[in-house]
């Protein structure tokens, strides 16, 4: 009974109001902007879209997370029970400088599953042309899209990164103390996740941007990010010092063990890097050099494209 | 002041010329604009909104360069294109309001704004359903709704009734011309369908070739009614000359068709008596739809064939 009211109210009757014109202020260009580089971000862990958009981010942050919280409890449970002051944490794997190694696996997986969701989901249904009819430029939406990247990757890079820093500080005897250690460990920390999430996403992006297939594009970050080091160990392994220079400053992923290695004051276990015998500048250089030309190049790309 | 204005716009692609030297001068209204498939028309607007750059000329919108003030003509230009525009995945709500933040307008009028759209193009009940589940019909709201969501000064409709069946495009069209005369805003309609811009515009813009064939009131255009074609066995070529003889525009098309341009009633009776006169079999008597060509000629018999 109720129902069937429901149902003729809903198709019987149609209000026309009449149209009410738009008075409200416009924002504009900067408006737009910051606007569709929150969208990426969330474009990047599946908010807002369908459950299935939500698996790949959810599964790769929960294998990035879950080391550092059963390493930070490992940890507390350690300190509780008295253990000698510095034993435990220099045993545990799980320490600031260690966590990009750890994860460098899945934050390039994260780069291959979620930035060509980002880069290529407008090109494959056709809707540049509704972004690039509205309020902002075509560069404008090239930034705009990797910057929601970026910050995607810093976030998943960061995460783990606080939960340990919390983590060491919230279980330390003398939290103060403790703090004071963690708080010298922020910039390289920080400088690490920046180089990581710039170079990751920029490469990432221009990639993705050149095809709206997903399968392709995701298949070509995987094989320049984590391809090319294979090809440099084989290269080392031919005796060949000049050949793995090269390949250390071409492959994105060897360019930052070699950063965070330098930032934290450890040795990198690649043996390309040690091989490459390179100064430290170098890399930086080179992660530089790479992330501009890659922005170069999706900057172009998006000015160039039909829409 | 001309809303837009167009100087020897030209847009070559290799040795495609898509515009020729178009220039003109568009009022506010409702504008139709027509030509055949690959006449220029979604080049144009295109053009207007600086999704394509011309290859020389100039094309202004609100007395504004669209070269070098893109940002600001578009917040106040809509723009529906002619190809499916629209992700499977997202609802037409979401859709519609991010994009109308991408026109500049702030998060909550957004969300206000797509409410009141989506419901003025009719898709209120649908609105939070995936796109990937609509209809053809629904798919064109939507894509009409995130034309008007930043209410727009100039909306400019690519080919609206698209795929759309026959009560489809009654809806659309109605839609279009409620949307121009209610809202007091101009629209430009760019159609291959003379029947239907005729339903909705006031005036009319013909380009052909990426030329400029015509631009006038829509009235100036429904004088004539068109042409007749008279369809006789063989000796066409001997009932046009009798027909110019009693005074009529009429031209054999071939051995066996004659033109007739048609301005009144007259002809019908002429025809019929000469036919008897001559004694020529009648095959077939019929009143030619407008075809784009025959309204842009001077002389209307000269390319209905």
């Amino acid at each position: 009974m109720t129902s069937s009211r429901a149902a003729s109210s809903a198709t019987g009757s149609i209000y026309d109001l009449g149209y009410r014109g738009y008075e409200g202020p416009r924002l504009g260009r900067r408006h737009a902007i910051r606007a569709l580089f929150a969208h990426s971000l969330k474009v990047c862990y599946g908010i807002g879209r369908g459950g299935r958009a939500k698996v790949a981010p959810i599964v790769l942050g929960g294998f990035a997370t879950i080391p550092a919280i059963v390493g930070i409890g490992v940890l507390a449970l350690a300190r509780q029970l008295g253990a000698p002051s510095g034993v435990i944490e220099d045993a545990s794997p799980i320490q600031h400088a260690t966590y990009f190694g750890i994860i460098a696996t899945l934050v390039m997986l994260f780069c291959a599953a979620q930035v060509p969701e980002v880069l290529g989901r407008d090109q494959r249904h056709s809707l540049l042309s509704l972004y690039f009819s509205r309020a902002l430029r075509r560069e404008d939406y090239a930034i705009a899209r990797l910057a929601g990247v970026v910050a995607a990757i810093l976030l998943f890079v960061l995460l783990p990164q606080s939960i340990i820093f919390v983590g060491f500080v919230l279980s330390a005897p003398d939290v103060a103390a403790e703090f004071g250690k963690e708080l010298a460990l922020v910039p390289p920390i920080l400088t690490q996740g920046a180089l990581i999430s710039v170079l990751l996403g920029s490469v990432s992006a221009a990639i993705a941007s050149f095809t709206p297939r997903r399968l392709y594009a995701t298949t070509a970050i995987i094989v320049i990010l984590a391809v090319v080091p294979v090809v440099g160990g084989v290269l080392v392994r031919l005796d060949a010092p000049t050949l793995a220079r090269f390949v250390a400053l071409a492959s994105p992923m060897d360019i930052l063990e070699a950063t965070n290695a330098i930032l934290f004051n450890t040795t990198a276990g690649s043996e390309v890097i040690s091989e490459a015998d390179l100064p430290d500048f170098a890399y930086f250089a080179a992660a530089a050099l790479i992330s501009a030309a890659s922005i170069a190049i999706l900057v172009r790309r998006f000015r160039k494209i039909a829409a | 002041m001309a809303l837009i204005s167009l100087d020897a716009l030209t847009k070559r692609y290799g040795s495609i010329t898509a515009l020729d030297g178009l220039t003109l001068d568009i009022e506010p209204g409702i504008v139709g604009l027509v030509g055949s498939n690959g006449a220029g028309k979604s080049t144009l607007l295109k053009i207007l909104l600086g999704l394509l750059e011309p290859t020389s000329g100039r094309a202004t919108v609100f007395d504004l360069d669209v070269r070098t003030h893109g940002t600001e003509v578009r917040q106040f230009v809509g723009y529906m294109p002619e190809h499916d525009a629209l992700p499977p995945d997202s609802s037409a709500t979401d859709l519609v309001a991010h994009l109308a933040e991408m026109s500049g307008l702030p998060a909550v009028a957004a969300r206000e704004r797509t409410a009141e759209v989506l419901r003025h193009v009719g898709l209120y009940e649908e609105r939070y359903r995936a796109i990937g589940g609509y209809s053809a019909g629904m798919r064109q709201r939507v894509k009409l709704a995130q034309a008007l969501v930043h209410d727009p000064r100039l909306l400019l409709l690519d080919e609206p009734t698209n795929g759309l069946d026959p009560a489809g495009r009654d809806e659309m069209l109605d839609l279009v011309r409620r949307t121009g005369a209610e809202f007091g805003m101009t629209v430009v309609v760019a159609s291959h369908l003379l029947g239907e811009i005729e339903r909705v515009c006031d005036f009319l813009v013909a380009i052909e070739g990426g030329k400029l064939l015509r631009a006038a009131p829509l009235g100036s255009f429904t004088e004539r009614t068109g042409v007749l074609a008279v369809e006789v066995e063989d000796r066409a070529e001997e009932l046009a000359a009798a027909l110019v003889e009693r005074g009529l525009e009429a031209r054999a098309a071939s051995s066996h068709a004659v033109l007739v341009a048609l301005n009144d009633d007259r002809p019908y009776d002429i025809v019929r008596d000469l036919l008897a006169e001559l004694g020529m079999p009648l095959i077939r008597l019929e009143q030619r739809r407008h075809s784009l060509e025959d309204l842009f000629r001077d002389d209307p018999t000269e390319t209905a064939a």
